[in-house]
């Protein structure tokens, strides 16, 4: 499928493609932009207004969480606030749902092509959008955009975005995973002018909440957008009255300049390449055995980045995203690792990013696809990949390497849908949040963070099992952290967790599952890393749970009981949960950093005592050989690894391997934890970088010269079992060591059809360009 | 206009006793305040003594009964009340000294305090390091997952046993926890707020199995709603239980052998004192009572001044802290945060931000920016003018550059200021941005104080509070000289600066003027149409368990205030108001009224409009506020302030810097009508901070 920058004469403005916007946006005579600013602004003058810009988009969330109160805004923060420039640049975006804010940009620049002419923008106007072939994630997360005025032009804008209960469809929630297209989902609303002369204009409103099936709910929300708008602009006004408008708009541009200064600082400290990543989507409509591939990759090129999908599957069923939703995905992973330093403008590093995926494909998907479930799934996947991917383009900086994170927890949401009567006798429908406890990946330097919320958003937090119990029929048995869950790593992985709940006080649940990722894991580690468990559900008909509870002997874990086991698949619909069924789910847990039997025993004892990691697990994965009491016993551990090693050359020699060859002189750059650069001759090598045997030209897959050994995908997790009961693939766990030491190089997780990845392609080392393509 | 300034110390005690005193042991120094029957202050200052910090209070009220004629135990003697301040806890969290403590928990759900929610404990730190995840790691547990025992019970939320308790377990469990080594046991039970039953009776083996240790159960402590903040607020209990128990029996028996009669009131977070015998069982009430005690403090003055509405600022040498008081009480808060442990307890309500006076100044000079906090140079190294290793300049070395501070009369003239070394370090800073001196320093005190006045502005403006409905009070080192510009910045006309000498010692002043205090509260959420004998149920059983309280302290039952209120919010929606009730039960048509308070209060906090009328509402906690009156200060209020300074009040003077002006000039020749609007603001307070020693206010005419 030919990328977007292939396909000249196209028109991508938000009708069968998704709206890209062009480097020049044409914008109507009528609307007057207000271009002037101060090129110099004094330091001290520049730090009152950045903070208070910085303040206003905090206060303008902070209002809309404290009127609309519901549980999405408060314990999801699925909303965000942005402020942009007149021609739609971002200043700042808020620190809640990340993603959000990344389809903001092209919605108003899209509103600045096709609205300024008729109806025209004007004083006292906001557009309410949610097509996602415009800019929206999928149809719930409903935007309200506020531009601001000074004397007659168009100041800048104020944003934000908040999902809603419901906006139509065939699903109540508006999640619709049996959807055949976007005609079953929610209402699709390209930005329409909902605010006229600073009033609701009631035909738009009755009109936009006629779609949904929880009016009133969705009109409060609709008021708490509007307030955070109106106490945004305000705010900015305020700013223009005390310091000027030229001064305040000379800050807007020196914080974008500002933030592009640093970005191309970053990029000229680290070498040319392309850096890819490959994962995979199960299931996408009821009954599907297929998995669906995705593709990053992250191209950079002096002081430019390209991103693309090239070689992701086509569109399918219900579980696609749109452009913007893709770009917005990415654009976490920028942030979070080449931004963070920015507060979350981004806007001066969009200048040399391009976006240049294959439209067709699944996260990339033309109208009329359905998206509704595309933030859990689609977007997840487009997201997690690009922490991967960037991580290792940073690598070789040692300075940015403190900023690597490996993938991280919920890399695709494991959905339990429930709805019925609750024990106050009132209809109830739900999803449960829990997921969002997520884990964060592994770093260079430490371990990933357990429990540590989904990194695409910073600041959540999940409900406690108080509040879910008081507002349904529920009886958690437990939540808890799952050992050996982290990948593991020379740093592992952010441990995951489990719920497990029976129905109380009601006769049943009625349930459905939406989920991917319960075969082939993907949250994968790097750099010798190891995949954190996928989600798993786990269903037991008729169990003894009561009988225990009678006899006070409560269980920590599913397996304790006794029962019928029923395998749930992963758009199941409408199965029952009775009071003596037991349901549970574990959400993808953090990729590890790092070549396990490389981690300090110390801290895998640690682990063992505390539950984190099993003692087989320490043995198996880390090489930790303990005693009886959890103790490690160092010199069995170190023979145990360097046998290991060992055999691993061995069999590779015996199999009729070549005989290493090393390579003499300093590396000339880390490539990565176990890859270093170095010259035979005049031509540049990678070469493992703990023994420097040579690995092969650099314009070659380095893994190729490795010793490659192909396994069950339940070596590189124990949790990953019994893939073919999702999924008609074989996911496999690839290894790669050094032919010299035996040591873990890297792994790949891939369908067992798949050819190797090139995740690491360096360009401009002193050789002719790669001869090699995306893949073998 | 007139003002009232407090009587200054020039008269000499009274003798004959009936002293109240106030004790507040800081970081650096312990504060003692003495004050008599005629209302005279006596103060004093004395190291404070990690070691062992009874001695160095025992150090400080030895030097205030000095300055009395009199000696220790003279003083113990003579005094009606001893009002204490302690950081133990605080301290005990921040240096991670805390005791191995065991927790025992509903089994299946021993995870809840390491899961954390899902969250990272990042209410309050900056967003550039929760979005950067490599510094934005959970806390190290307070209890690591080896001192956690699941044990078989369970409760549902309607308060109904679902599991009895399974007692072999919990003693299996309790002995294991005891041969691990544990000083204390922490008892958390899922809905244990419902049905407390299960929960008690583990402490009792505990007592019995393990006398020597210090248990607690949560539901005594915070019977809240939501486990994970609830089992927090019991580990950390337990954490500072064995330090804190320990230190404050062995200061009650000093005390008593000294001739100190009543019982030893200790300052509580939630504003006022409880008896020592509670702090030693409920620890955790001491953790962030010594701020708490400086607004306790202006809500005496501001009582006795007629402000009802106030805002206190208090800007110490790592960060600033803010209070709030409308109509004469202090604005709660019913979670807290400390070093990202998030836990139930009602509070006064502070929040800080770190542009205290060691925040420090970062340049980035490839972008000609700088930066103020949010990290700050703390104690040690401390601001560069320290002269303790710091060289990175700091909020504190800009005053010091610009005369704010006066370097030879820095904390009562208890520490020397370096000057030249502030300079270099200001300096440094001016060199890179290609600024003046000067520029340089008044630019890093300008953004702090823009900093100060925005999160003043979250506590006000964003809780539908306007500013100019405030009195500001200014108070810690360096507060003062800030706050004439932060005051204006939000509207506010009236800037009070304690005088100096209480406002060296103001937390301990506050303790001293602290009424006895206990809040209870009880969760029973219903939802509307509400049944008056169960809300009238609840406000009586928490009435019943606040006399038992007092009645335990020795508190005579016609000396006690109650004020009840139930938080509330709209049914499906999170956001809760306290809605303070007119009367100790509800009458029989209570529910207009009831909606009507809780629907005035809910749009005053989240704006107009913002509340629903036609949804169903809910009632989630119930509380009781007990307190009964202890004898107050008796300060006397003076008038007759006058705009021109008095001879005897002159002091030699210093340079300082007038931004408006834009030159350095001696402070007692500043004029007035040549000043900008902040410098007026700023200089009034300075001179009266100077010269007055009392109060400084800001004339409507510098508005």
């Amino acid at each position: 499928m030919p990328k977007i920058s292939e396909m000249t004469g196209t028109v991508f403005d938000g009708k069968q493609f998704g709206y890209v916007p062009p480097k020049t946006l044409t914008i109507s005579p009528k609307l007057a932009l207000h271009r002037q600013w101060d090129a110099e602004v004094d330091p001290v003058t520049f730090e009152v207004i950045r903070h208070a810009l910085w303040n206003i988009n905090e206060e303008h969330g902070a209002t809309i969480q404290r009127i609309s109160g519901s549980p999405i805004a408060m314990y999801a923060l699925d909303l965000n606030p942005s402020i942009l420039t007149e021609d739609a640049e971002f200043v700042f975006f808020g620190p809640y749902m990340q993603y959000m804010s990344g389809v903001t940009d092209t919605q108003v620049k899209w509103i600045l092509e096709y609205r300024s002419d008729n109806p025209g923008i004007r004083e006292g106007d906001m557009f309410l959008a949610n097509d996602p072939w415009v800019g929206a994630a999928h149809q719930m997360d409903v935007m309200l955009i506020c531009p601001v005025f000074h004397e007659g032009e168009l100041f800048c804008w104020v944003t934000n975005c908040l999902h809603q209960y419901d906006i139509g469809g065939i699903t109540p929630g508006s999640f619709c995973p049996s959807a055949r297209d976007a005609f079953d989902e929610g209402i699709l609303i390209p930005p329409i002018k909902i605010i006229e002369n600073d009033e609701i204009r009631r035909d738009i409103e009755e009109l936009y909440l006629r779609s949904s099936r929880k009016p009133d709910l969705v009109a409060l929300d609709f008021r708490a957008q509007l307030a955070g708008n109106t106490t945004a602009r305000t705010r900015v006004l305020e700013l223009i009255r005390r310091y000027g408008a030229t001064t305040v708009k000379g800050v807007m541009k020196k914080i974008i300049d500002n933030g592009e200064r640093v970005f191309l600082q970053k990029l000229a400290r680290l070498p040319d390449g392309v850096w890819r990543d490959r994962t995979y989507v199960e299931c996408c409509r009821p009954g599907d055995r297929r998995v669906h591939r995705v593709m990053l990759t992250c191209r950079k090129a002096g002081g430019r980045l390209i991103f693309e999908n090239e070689g992701t599957a086509p569109q399918d069923g219900a579980m696609n995203a749109t452009y913007s939703g893709w770009r917005g995905s990415i654009m976490v992973a920028i942030n979070e690792l080449l931004c963070w330093d920015q507060y979350l403008s981004v806007g001066g590093a969009l200048r040399h990013i391009t976006f240049d995926p294959s439209p067709g494909t699944f996260n990339c998907a033309n109208f009329p696809a359905s998206v509704s479930t595309a933030p859990v799934q689609s977007m997840e996947i487009s997201l997690y990949p690009a922490y991967n991917a960037i991580s290792k383009m940073i690598y070789p900086d040692p300075e940015m390497r403190k900023d690597i994170m490996c993938i991280g927890g919920t890399s695709q949401w494991p959905a339990t849908i429930f709805r019925g009567i609750d024990q106050w006798g009132e209809r109830y429908g739900y999803l449960l949040i829990d997921p969002i406890g997520g884990a964060i990946g592994a770093f260079a330097q430490d371990d990933g963070i357990s429990t540590g919320g989904q990194a695409r958003t910073p600041i959540c937090k999940l409900p406690n099992i108080e509040h879910t119990e008081q507002n349904f029929p529920l009886l958690f048995l437990y939540r808890k952290e799952v050992p050996d869950s982290g990948g593991a790593g020379k740093f592992r992985g952010g441990l995951s967790a489990e719920s497990c709940f029976i129905p109380h006080n009601t006769d049943k649940i009625t349930q459905d599952t939406l989920s991917s990722g319960n075969a082939v894991p993907t949250s994968t580690g790097m750099m010798g890393g190891y995949p954190a468990t996928p989600n798993v559900y786990r269903f037991l008909k008729h169990s003894n749970v009561l009988e225990r509870h009678g006899a006070c002997r409560m269980v920590e874990d599913l397996g304790e009981l006794t029962g019928e086991p029923v395998e749930l698949q992963l758009r199941q619909e409408n199965f029952v949960q009775e009071p003596t069924d037991v349901y549970a789910v574990t959400w993808s847990a953090a990729g590890g950093f790092g070549d396990p039997m490389d981690r300090d025993p110390a801290h895998v004892q640690e682990d063992v005592e505390d539950g984190n990691v099993t003692r087989d697990a320490a043995r198996g994965l880390y090489g930790v050989v303990l005693d009886t009491e959890n103790r490690v016993d160092r010199a069995a551990t170190d023979a145990l690894r360097a046998e290991t090693r060992a055999a691993r050359v061995k069999r590779h020699r015996a199999g009729g391997g070549a005989a290493p060859r090393k390579l003499a002189g300093a590396p000339m750059l880390q490539v990565s934890e176990y890859v270093a650069l170095r010259l035979d001759g005049n031509t540049p090598h990678l070469t493992c970088s703990r023994c420097a045997t040579d690995l092969g030209r650099s314009d070659d897959n380095y893994k190729s010269g490795c010793i490659r050994e192909d396994n069950p995908i339940a070596a590189g997790n124990p949790h990953a079992r019994n893939p073919e009961r999702f999924i008609d693939a074989e996911p496999v766990f690839r290894q790669f060591f050094c032919p010299g030491c035996g040591g873990l190089v890297e792994n790949e997780v891939a369908t067992s059809d798949e050819p190797l990845l090139v995740d690491i392609e360096l360009h401009d080392v002193g050789v002719a360009r790669p001869k090699r393509q995306a893949a073998e | 206009m007139s003002e009232a300034i407090l009587t200054p110390d020039s008269r000499p005690p009274t003798p004959g006793g009936g002293y109240l005193v106030g004790v507040d042991i800081g970081g650096t120094f312990t504060d003692c305040v003495v004050i008599d029957q005629a209302g005279v202050v006596t103060t004093a200052k004395s190291p404070s003594t990690p070691d062992d910090f009874a001695r160095g209070m025992l150090d400080a009220m030895t030097a205030a009964a000095a300055a009395l004629g009199t000696d220790l135990d003279g003083l113990c003697r003579q005094t009606e009340l001893l009002s204490h301040g302690t950081t133990i806890g605080t301290n005990a969290i921040v240096q991670q000294r805390g005791a191995p403590v065991g927790l025992i928990t509903t089994k299946g759900h021993s995870d809840v305090i390491h899961i954390m929610r899902g969250s990272r404990g990042i209410t309050g730190r900056d967003i550039q390091q929760v979005v950067h995840f490599p510094e934005s790691a959970k806390p190290d547990p307070i209890v690591p997952k080896r001192l956690i025992e699941g044990v078989s019970e369970r409760v549902d939320c309607f308060g109904a046993v679902v599991v009895p308790l399974n007692e072999d377990e919990a003693e299996q469990a309790i002995r294991r926890l005891v041969a691990k080594g544990v000083k204390a046991i922490a008892i958390c039970f899922l809905w244990s707020f419902r049905y407390p039953a299960h929960e008690r009776r583990v402490k009792e083996m505990v007592q019995r199995i393990a006398p020597e240790l210090f248990v607690s159960c949560s539901a005594d402590l915070v019977p809240k709603w939501g486990e994970y903040e609830r089992v927090t607020a019991v580990a950390l209990n337990g954490y500072i239980g064995p330090l804190t128990s320990g230190y404050l029996r062995n200061l009650d028996g000093q005390l008593s052998a000294r001739g100190y009669k009543q019982p030893l009131q200790i300052t509580q977070c939630g504003g006022g004192t409880i008896s020592v015998e509670k702090a030693i069982s409920a620890p955790l009430l001491t953790l962030d009572s010594g701020p708490v005690a400086g607004v306790t403090g202006s809500q005496y003055l501001g009582d006795l001044m007629g402000c009802r509405n106030i805002i206190t600022t208090d800007m110490g040498g790592t960060s600033f802290d803010v209070g709030l008081i409308f109509d004469g009480k202090p604005a709660y808060s019913f979670v807290s945060n400390t070093h990202q442990y998030e836990y139930f307890l009602p509070k006064v309500d502070i929040q800080a931000i770190g542009s205290g006076g060691g925040s420090l100044v970062r340049v980035d000079a490839a972008t000609r920016t700088m930066r103020v906090g949010p990290e700050s140079a703390g104690a040690v190294p401390g601001p560069a003018c320290y002269g303790r290793g710091g060289t990175t300049a700091t909020v504190t070395d800009a005053d010091v550059v610009l005369g704010y501070l006066d370097p030879d009369n820095f904390a009562g003239g208890k520490i020397k200021l370096d000057k030249a070394a502030a300079v270099r370090a200001v300096q440094a800073v001016a060199d890179q941005l290609g600024l003046s001196l000067v520029e340089a320093a008044s630019g890093i005190a300008k953004i702090a104080e823009f900093q100060m006045a925005d999160i003043i502005r979250k506590m006000t403006i964003q809780k539908g509070f306007d500013p100019r409905d405030f009195v500001l009070f200014a108070f810690g080192g360096a507060g003062p000289a800030h706050a004439g510009v932060f005051a204006g910045e939000l509207g506010v006309s009236r800037v009070v600066v304690p005088q100096k000498k209480t406002a060296s010692t103001w937390c301990a002043f506050g303790a001293a003027s602290a009424h006895i205090l206990h809040i209870h509260e009880q969760v029973d959420i219903q939802a509307s149409p509400f049944l008056r004998e169960r809300v009238n149920g609840n406000l009586a059983a928490l009435e019943a368990t606040a006399r038992e309280q007092m009645a335990k302290d020795g508190i005579a039952a016609g000396r006690l205030v109650f004020e009840l209120s139930i938080d509330m919010r709209h049914k499906g929606q999170i956001n809760e108001v306290e809605v303070v009730l007119p009367a100790s039960r509800l009458p029989a048509d209570f529910h207009d009224d009831l909606a009507g308070r809780f629907f005035a209060r809910y749009e005053q906090l989240y704006g107009k409009s913002s509340s629903f009328r036609g949804s169903r509402l809910e009632m989630v906690t119930f509380r009781i506020r007990a307190s009964a009156r202890t004898p107050q200060p008796k300060l006397v209020p003076t008038t007759g302030l006058t705009d021109t300074i008095p001879a005897a009040a002159r002091r030699g003077s210093r340079a300082i810097w007038w931004d408006g002006l834009k030159r350095t000039q001696d402070d007692h020749r500043h004029h007035r009508g040549r000043a900008s609007r902040q410098d007026l603001a700023r200089g009034r307070v300075r001179q009266f901070r100077d010269r007055f020693e009392g109060v400084a206010r800001c004339p409507r005419s510098a508005r």
